[in-house]
């Protein structure tokens, strides 16, 4: 590989709905994630972005209205759609041809700004069959759901643990938007949302701007003590039609292969000490827990059972609660990231897991049941 | 710096109001001519880029979803680059960082829009900033005018000369149009008909703008081993650049357009590119507009500021002239936006390997593809050259 890419630091806003407005939001985080590189806006020579204009407070072109809240004036930026990682990933590209040293990545998204998420899933849907049928990200993953538990005979109980132990996380998370103590019975008696999907295993809708900067290896060290490294990075889109796809053998596996060749991971059970992974409904943390390789498919209820993936077992998964505690629709993806680099530099605060992380994974979805996935490597 | 690139092959569908197609269809059009023009097949592609304008403008959001299969894409490592009207010189700029990075080695970047399918200045309109800019700068030909105003007035250009240069660049483009198979207005038109046409916001009237176009463009960018491997005849990407102005229409000076003549420095500066007017041979400018058309001159150095207008009604800037602009008939006659970037772009490669056919320009080497987006916001250049 031709350059290492560090990340030497990040932002983030909190997730429950705020009075402050799109820019106070945006510049801040900008603000503070240079602040904490110790750059100047001068200093960051590209900027990529992450924002949808379906999650845009009904403006289009979302990063021609944000262009210079993030620092973008008179500079060479670009801005990805739908997965806030793409912009991670494209960031780190650009620094590997050695054109640039430093990238800023932002996602943006103000979630109280929208109209509920699956108004703006239903447009994802085409217009002439699926859209009348009402087909959004919620029902998609409704079907998902039922045909995960009847193929595996996972249970409800254990995809309503991922909601419990998630939304307990974000207790020590101050940036997260939904959290609390809740039993398993309280989780599967929230009301239905799309059957068999009840309102705590399915996201909320928050606010969420999220940076994070990037610089080439030599860079990095100069600005860093403890630059985390991004080590590989993968992702994959499947077909469209929902019809045509098998919802138990999606694009993650495929995602994932691709990160981890890239960082030289054989085996992801054993090699990676922490995830944060987007499950927008509980139980797709376990089904991609089982394409990700940390488990075997068919065993993450087994997995969630065990305890293993608490914050103080052996295998943290969403210390920071996740998606199901924080859902900025497009930024989600990338706040995966910022999470595992605070983990990895021991900043995560109430949040920080007890064993030592090395090497951690973020994922991002988005799109119906998992339509698209990216997955990225990070480590010391 | 990074590997070099080129780009190995385009496809382009038949540009226009393409009601015999779905907005899939239209994709697949042209992803399977960039397949059948370079021998390649979907299996051979490490990644695809794909992109429009507002995701809106069909009433279909992430359009990477819907396009999946029409793209070829699935299965496949995927981004999706929006930028507005940049949006097609963007995807050509990621693919370009793609395969430079040493990720990649085969590229694929699709652009598209089916603008007929929804309602184009509506969609614009949602652009502008909604409480304080929307009531009076809304959809395009609005803001177009009153930059054309704004230069005029700042170099004194008298309103006559301004009115005849630009129903010059009308006619003589839409005279292209009839050499390029895929442009989506041909007509004949006299400056008589320009200047005579219906106005549409002043100075501007219906043939001083672009129409709204179906249309998308494939084209597959690949790294130097490919090029040898796969024997074909590159166009190398010289340079990249890209500059952002202010949102808020009145915060920056267009009538010296900054984001412009930034993004064409940052590329000439790559491209070790001294006079431009000299050393392009072709330039696909973003015109959706005439009146701005010869701003883009000014400010990418093909001439200096206030020229443009003595420069075009001499010629300088036709098929024949000194540095041939939108040979192609460009934006004027074909805009499908989220593929009018990547077409420019495509243009450019046509013409620096020989291969444009009816309206190549004898002996291009070095070309320039522009593409512009926002509430004049954005500007986007990309170089390709005959030569590594």
């Amino acid at each position: 590989m031709s350059k290492r890419v560090g990340i030497v630091a990040v932002a983030q806003n909190a997730g429950a709905e705020s009075k402050d407005n799109f820019y106070d939001q945006a510049y801040r985080v900008t603000k503070e994630v240079l602040d904490k590189a110790g750059l100047t806006r001068d200093d960051v020579e590209t900027i990529i972005s992450a924002s949808s204009d379906i999650y845009h407070g009904g403006i289009s072109c979302a990063n021609a209205y944000y262009w210079e809240t993030t620092g973008a004036f008179m500079k060479n930026g670009s801005r990805q759609d739908g997965e806030s990682l793409f912009a991670l990933f494209y960031g780190a590209m650009r620094i590997m041809t050695g054109r640039y040293d430093t990238a800023l990545v932002i996602g943006l998204c103000k979630g109280s700004e929208n109209p509920p998420n699956d108004t703006c899933t239903l447009m994802y849907s085409d217009p002439f069959y699926l859209r009348n049928v009402g087909l959004t990200e919620t029902m998609a993953a409704a079907f998902q759901m039922r045909a995960y538990m009847e193929k595996y005979g996972i249970t409800e109980e254990q995809c309503a643990k991922v909601a419990v132990k998630n939304l307990g996380n974000a207790l020590g998370n101050p940036y997260a938007h939904r959290k609390g103590r809740y039993t398993v019975e309280e989780v599967l008696q929230s009301p239905r949302i799309s059957d068999p999907l009840t309102e705590l295993q399915c996201a909320p809708q928050s606010e969420g701007m999220v940076a994070a900067l990037l610089a080439s290896e030599e860079k990095a060290k100069k600005l860093s003590r403890k630059p985390v490294w991004i080590k590989g990075f993968g992702s994959s889109i499947d077909a469209y039609d929902i019809g045509d796809r098998d919802l138990l053998d999606g694009q993650l596996k495929n995602a994932a292969a691709r990160a981890y060749r890239m960082a030289g991971i054989k085996e992801p059970a054993k090699e990676i000490d922490l995830a944060e992974i987007s499950e927008p409904y509980a139980f797709q943390e376990l089904m991609w827990c089982e394409d990700l390789g940390l488990c075997r498919a068919g065993e993450a209820g087994k997995l969630i059972d065990s305890g293993k993936t608490e914050r103080t077992g052996e295998l943290p998964v969403n210390p920071s609660g996740g998606v199901l505690a924080n859902n900025p629709y497009v930024s989600r993806g990338l706040q995966r990231a910022v999470e595992a680099y605070l983990q990895i530099t021991g900043q995560a605060g109430e949040r920080q897991v007890e064993k030592k992380v090395k090497t951690a994974l973020a994922h991002g979805t988005h799109g119906f049941a998992g339509q698209c996935h990216a997955v990225a490597i990070l480590g010391l | 710096m990074g590997r070099p690139v080129a780009i190995i092959g385009v496809g382009q569908t038949y540009h226009g109001k393409r009601m015999d197609v779905s907005y899939p269809e239209l994709v697949r059009e042209a992803v399977m001519a960039v397949f059948k023009d370079t021998g390649l097949s979907p299996e051979d592609i490490d990644g695809v880029v794909s992109g429009t304008m507002p995701s809106m403008m069909e009433g279909i959001a992430l359009t990477h979803f819907y396009l999946a299969d029409a793209m070829q894409s699935a299965g496949k490592p995927i981004m999706k680059t929006e930028t507005c009207g940049s949006t097609g010189v963007s995807i050509a700029h990621t693919a370009y960082y793609w395969v430079a990075s040493g990720l990649a080695d085969l590229i694929l970047a699709v652009g598209h829009e089916k603008m007929n399918e929804g309602d184009s200045q509506a969609t614009m309109t949602t652009v502008a900033e909604p409480f304080y800019q929307r009531y009076f700068i809304s959809g395009a030909p609005g803001v177009f005018s009153m930059q054309s105003q704004m230069w005029s007035v700042r170099y004194g250009i008298s309103e006559e000369k301004v009115r005849d240069a630009a129903a010059f660049i009308s006619v003589t483009h839409h005279e292209d149009a009839f050499d390029n198979p895929y442009a989506h207005i041909k007509m004949k038109v006299s400056m008589d008909d320009v200047k005579n046409a219906r106005i549409i916001t002043y100075p501007v009237r219906l043939l001083d703008v672009c129409p709204n176009s179906d249309g998308a463009c494939a084209v597959i960018f690949a790294s130097e081993e490919m090029v040898k491997k796969l024997n074909r005849k590159p166009a190398w990407v010289k340079a990249v650049g890209y500059r952002g102005d202010e949102y808020f229409f009145g915060d920056s000076d267009k009538a010296v357009w900054e984001s412009a003549a930034q993004a064409a420095k940052e590329a000439y500066n790559q491209a070790g590119i001294k006079n431009p007017r000299k050393e392009l041979d072709v330039a696909e400018v973003y015109n959706p507009f005439t009146f701005q058309e010869m701003l883009f001159y000014e400010c990418f150095g093909f001439c200096g500021p206030g020229e443009a207008p003595d420069l075009v009604l001499k010629g300088t800037f036709t098929r024949n002239g000194e540095l041939a602009c939108d040979p192609s008939g460009g934006t004027l006659c074909t805009n499908p936006i989220g593929a009018t970037g990547l077409i420019r772009v495509a243009e450019a490669a046509l013409q620096v390997t020989g291969r444009a056919g009816a309206h190549q320009i004898p002996g291009a080497k070095l070309a320039l593809a522009h593409a512009m987006g926002g509430v004049d916001q954005f500007n986007g250049i990309m170089i390709l050259g005959s030569k590594l």
